[in-house]
């Protein structure tokens, strides 16, 4: 039986300054019918710190969650960043400086990413090849910071993006087992969605949408055939029904991609998601990440419980991942 | 179900019927044929959701990847034309 791959600790950090929905910069600039969109999205507020970084979020949620699996940077085997949305600087690492900045000397390090907002699936999967490949490795350290590329926040119509950063350790055991996951793409969207900012100040950097009607009827409907032939395989291989689902978290997009992906699958989202849009707004590749934290500190998933987290990312991939609360397991890994 | 049957010409006109009073039902206002009503703004995720569910169930059609091209949906007659495609070789649109 292969080995299993565990999540140790997650852990997320928020900036601690507010910045509600109703004063975001460049409000005033969108038409009429795009603020009543953005007003209509579930989000009251986001954390917004423009003194942090991507990266110095990402540094405070790999130390916050060493310290809650209780390891030293020494003993980091790997560690994979997820690429932020815009590097601080060209041809220079921030893998590496991550690994510097925590002392991960014998860390094994690099980035993922190139999938938006489901770029976390390619990291946990380079988790569990490494773990399942290499007997001497462990403690994968998975990290993210989160800041949108533009200084708007709003997507129109999508989302308002925060600031966070999230990380978790990964190792053979934990009290979350990742079981199964599961990831598709389709490149026919690759710049659906994209920021110009070659020749033009950053404020000028804005997330434009290829093409509204694509995206409101190809992907929305691809989405839903994609997302449901997933979940249909991931529950089938794993022998399991959605009865054997106690909980389906999923990325924070809107109060309406909630219903969608509801409908889609006919399953109900956590409450939990919903609260932490609301508060947070959309924090990228983190979203499941915060989403399993604050259901696990809720109480939501007991020992034995499995969980469902969905991703899905205008750049057309979608991931669902299956897990299970407990160290106790009676599944079979894969 | 009680779904579209007979001729050719009969199918056209009920399936066009059809169409008709639910898209305007739908977006609250009456459509012509080749009103682009994802080009009016008509149109959300939702929708096109509700849309797609509408065509599968009513006609018993599977609409897959490979037919979510956005050009056999955007008006009332190019969605008819879909329909009729989907169903043909059964005689009709049921």
């Amino acid at each position: 039986m292969p080995p299993v791959t565990a999540v140790k600790a997650v852990a997320c950090h928020q900036p601690d300054q507010v910045l509600p929905v109703a004063e975001l910069p460049g409000l005033a600039e969108l038409t009429e019918g795009e603020r009543e969109t953005c007003a209509r999205l579930g989000i009251d507020e986001v954390r917004a710190d423009e003194s942090l970084t991507s990266f110095d979020l990402a540094l405070r949620a790999a130390r916050q969650a060493l310290a809650e699996a209780r390891l030293t940077a020494a003993e980091v085997g790997a560690l994979v960043l997820v690429d932020a949305r815009v590097p601080e600087t060209l041809m220079s690492s921030a893998a590496t400086r991550l690994q510097a900045a925590l002392g991960a000397e014998r860390a094994l390090t690099f980035s993922v990413g190139g999938l938006g907002c489901v770029s976390l699936t390619p990291a946990l999967l380079t988790a569990r090849g490494l773990l399942a490949a290499d007997g001497d490795l462990d403690n994968v350290l998975v990290v993210h910071g989160s800041k949108p590329p533009t200084p708007l926040r709003y997507r129109h119509p999508v989302t308002v993006s925060g600031d966070g950063g999230a990380a978790a350790v990964l190792g053979r055991r934990g009290p979350v087992r990742v079981l199964d996951i599961v990831q598709e793409t389709n490149g026919d969207h690759w710049d659906l969605f994209r920021v110009e900012y070659r020749d033009r100040p950053t404020a000028r950097w804005r997330e434009e949408c290829r093409d509204i009607p694509q995206y409101s009827f190809r992907l929305a409907v691809e989405s839903r055939i994609r997302l449901r032939e997933l979940y249909e395989r991931l529950l089938t291989r794993n022998h399991l029904t959605t009865e054997d689902i106690s909980c389906h978290l999923s990325h924070n997009l809107s109060e309406g991609t909630f219903r969608f992906t509801e409908e889609a699958l006919d399953v109900k989202i956590s409450p939990t998601c919903a609260d932490n849009l609301r508060r947070y707004g959309h924090l990228g590749p983190n979203d499941v990440l915060l989403n399993l934290r604050t259901e696990l500190d809720r109480g939501g998933l007991a020992e034995g419980q499995r969980a469902v987290l969905l991703s899905a990312s205008p750049v057309a991939a979608w991931s669902l991942l299956l897990v299970e609360a407990g160290e106790g397991a009676t599944t079979h890994y894969l | 179900m009680d779904t579209p049957n007979g001729t050719g010409a009969a199918d056209v006109a009920s399936v066009t019927e059809e169409l008709h009073a639910y898209l305007s039902g739908h977006l609250g206002r009456a459509l012509g044929q080749d009103e682009d009503y994802f080009a009016l703004g008509l149109v959300n995720s939702l929708f096109a959701i509700e849309l797609v569910n509408f065509v599968e169930q009513r006609y018993g059609v599977e609409v897959t990847v490979d037919d979510l091209d956005l050009d056999h949906f955007r008006t009332l007659g190019r969605l008819r034309d879909f329909v009729l495609v989907k169903t043909a070789g059964r005689g009709a649109a049921a």
